[in-house]
């Protein structure tokens, strides 16, 4: 699969997750998860895991969740916060400007529009509050 | 004693070498068996001590089961039949059967401590016999329901009405007993054994494969659990509440039995009331875990007691734990006892569960530490002390198993864990402390069932086992 079909892929799933989670961490926030969610959303962190290597990875020593530690609905609403402001700042780093618009930095003559980067971008000097007309970002 | 294999998912240990200093120990102990009793249909037995529950012919009566309805009806028709020789001429062999019925010592069920139970009398026994004499409609029709009895002869309670029960069904039961044995591979012996036999409406003698108790060798019958309850739902104390009149409330037994059998319409209406409100008579479960609320409260409770002795406190605090780690540990550990021992003039008192090795993390602390029993020693204090641990690592032995928990207020110190790190060291003990918080998550998780309970142990377990030098 491709990075950015990876990345339309597993930021909305992660993104589904945290709001879920984030509902439930606001009545029970030490509420224990069960070992399927916790087992799915591992899936997932694994998937984000592959695009967010290096500079990008958002815990030094944290790759998935172990089960045997009994993670709490607040504590997994903080690490999948934290991985997707990461993504959104992997995607911000992998888009280009043409023209007026946002694509995906990919190779060839493929263009994948994509929403304004949410983090600073190399190109900074053409942002010039461009950003606000832009269409919304495809999730 | 070795055992071998595993079947229907219930490990075995390959090497038993039976410790003596088990409290409570049940059969499955003995055998290296490891399944719970909700795992099982029968009431595990107990070694040294009787089970205080007792067979209700009522459930079996009532059940939609066609095999218990028809156990029921053996059980009636024999007992009338006994009844009735007794009045025809044959009243000493009815009264030697009716005392040998009144005593099952196999099924090990009632409320002695020391499995010797106690047959009736010649007089008692004679007193049944009297009612197919006396009262018309038991010499026309017979007994309905067996348990009867209580309420027209002194002498009669659950304890004689289940043992009665089982003795007139015993052949049933041996044939559950060796089919639960083979489906859970607890060993059994060849043995002779009396039994009452339907057919011939006499005792025989058999000869049969069943377990035996390992202390006495004497053989071991079980019981489906969904025969048991504490009360029958027929009983006497029912009966003088809600039955008898009660402007004659200050009536002793004996004048209320004697009344009973020349008032016997009373007694029959007792009955079809009793029957008709059938659907409320359910088995008693052998362990019935707290509700949540309950286990809430119980622990909002215990986070408002405060540490030591004042005021009776540490009494409480056990009290509440007690009930409460019972209850969030079920089922995936039964509890044994709760029992208290002396240790340089200090009262301590603990939790003793079964280990069923369920769990991966179980099996490995019996592999590990020998622990065919898990100690959670209570301490309803604000700072473990080095004694503290001292004192729960004298207890553990090479018998009981060299793993404990201390179940206490606050978290281990930092230099307190590190001297229950120290013991593992030195002595391969592991020691792990349950704090207030843990208790909480362990409450919610109790509520919420995403996880269980007992994995709030198995993490202390891991990051103890981690934090251990290589």
């Amino acid at each position: 699969m491709g990075e950015v079909e990876l990345f339309e892929k597993v930021r909305p799933q992660l993104e589904g997750f945290c709001h879920e989670l984030r509902e439930l961490a606001k009545k029970k926030p030490d509420g224990g998860i069960n070992k399927f969610k916790l087992q799915i959303i591992n899936e997932k962190l694994d998937e984000a895991n592959l695009l967010l290597t290096g500079k990008f990875k958002p815990f030094k020593d944290f790759g998935r969740f172990d089960q045997d530690s009994l993670p709490t609905n607040s504590d997994v609403v903080l690490i999948l916060s934290q991985y997707l402001e990461c993504l959104e700042t992997w995607r911000s780093a992998h888009v280009i400007k043409v023209d007026y618009s946002w694509y995906w930095n990919t190779p060839g003559d493929l263009r994948i529009t994509t929403g304004v980067p949410k983090r600073s971008h190399l190109d900074e000097e053409e942002e010039d509050g461009e950003g606000e007309d832009e269409g919304e970002e495809e999730g | 004693m070795t055992c071998q294999g595993v079947s229907n998912g219930v490990r075995r240990d390959r090497a038993i070498i039976f410790p003596v200093a088990l409290v409570r120990p049940r059969l499955n102990d003995y055998h290296g068996l490891t399944f719970t009793q909700d795992q099982v249909d029968f009431a595990i037995p107990f070694v040294d001590e009787d089970i205080p529950f007792y067979v209700d012919p009522f459930l079996l009566w009532k059940s939609p089961s066609q095999q218990d309805n028809a156990l029921h009806t053996a059980v009636v028709a024999s007992f009338n039949n006994i009844g009735q020789l007794g009045v025809k001429g044959m009243e000493e062999d009815s009264i030697r059967t009716l005392i040998k019925l009144s005593e099952c010592p196999e099924v090990g069920l009632g409320s002695a401590r020391d499995k010797q139970g106690k047959r009736i009398g010649e007089k008692t026994a004679a007193d049944i016999i009297e009612l197919f004499r006396r009262i018309p409609e038991i010499t026309s029709g017979g007994l309905g329901h067996i348990e009867e009895i209580q309420l027209l002869v002194d002498q009669i309670s659950k304890d004689r009405v289940s043992d009665i029960v089982c003795s007139l069904i015993k052949s049933f039961l041996i044939d559950f007993t060796i089919d639960q044995c083979r489906r859970l591979g607890i060993p059994t012996a060849l043995l002779e054994l009396e039994v009452f036999d339907y057919q011939k409406q006499t005792f025989i003698s058999e000869r049969t494969t069943l377990p035996v108790n390992p202390k006495n060798q004497l053989p071991i019958v079980l019981v489906p659990k969904r025969w048991l309850r504490y009360v029958p739902w027929i009983n006497y104390d029912d009966y003088f509440e809600n039955a008898f009149a009660t402007d004659q409330a200050k009536r002793e037994r004996v004048e209320v039995l004697t009344f009973n059998r020349h008032n016997y319409g009373l007694i029959r209406e007792y009955i079809r009331q009793k029957e008709l409100l059938q659907a409320d008579c359910v088995n008693d479960p052998l362990f019935k875990p707290i509700p949540v609320i309950s286990a809430k409260r119980k622990f909002e409770e215990i986070k408002q007691l405060a540490t030591g002795r004042g005021e009776g406190a540490d009494r409480r605090y056990e009290e509440l734990m007690c009930q409460l780690l019972a209850s969030v540990f079920y089922p995936q550990l039964d509890f044994a006892d709760m029992q208290s021992r002396t240790e340089s003039n200090v009262l301590i008192r603990d939790l003793v569960f079964y280990n069923s090795r369920g769990m991966d993390f179980l099996r490995e602390i019996f592999e590990k530490y020998g622990s065919y029993q898990l100690v959670f020693e209570l301490k309803n204090v604000s700072t473990i002390e080095r004694e503290h641990i001292n004192q729960l690592n004298r207890y553990l032995s090479e018998e009981l198993g060299r793993f404990g928990v201390l179940v206490t207020r606050r978290p281990l110190s930092r230099a307190m864990f590190q001297n229950t790190i120290g013991l593992w060291s030195g002595q391969r003990r592991c020691i792990l402390a349950l704090a207030d918080d843990d208790i909480e998550f362990m409450v919610e998780l109790f509520e919420s069932r995403q996880r269980l309970p007992i994995e709030v142990v198995k993490k202390l377990y891991i990051e103890f086992t981690r934090a251990c030098p290589s």
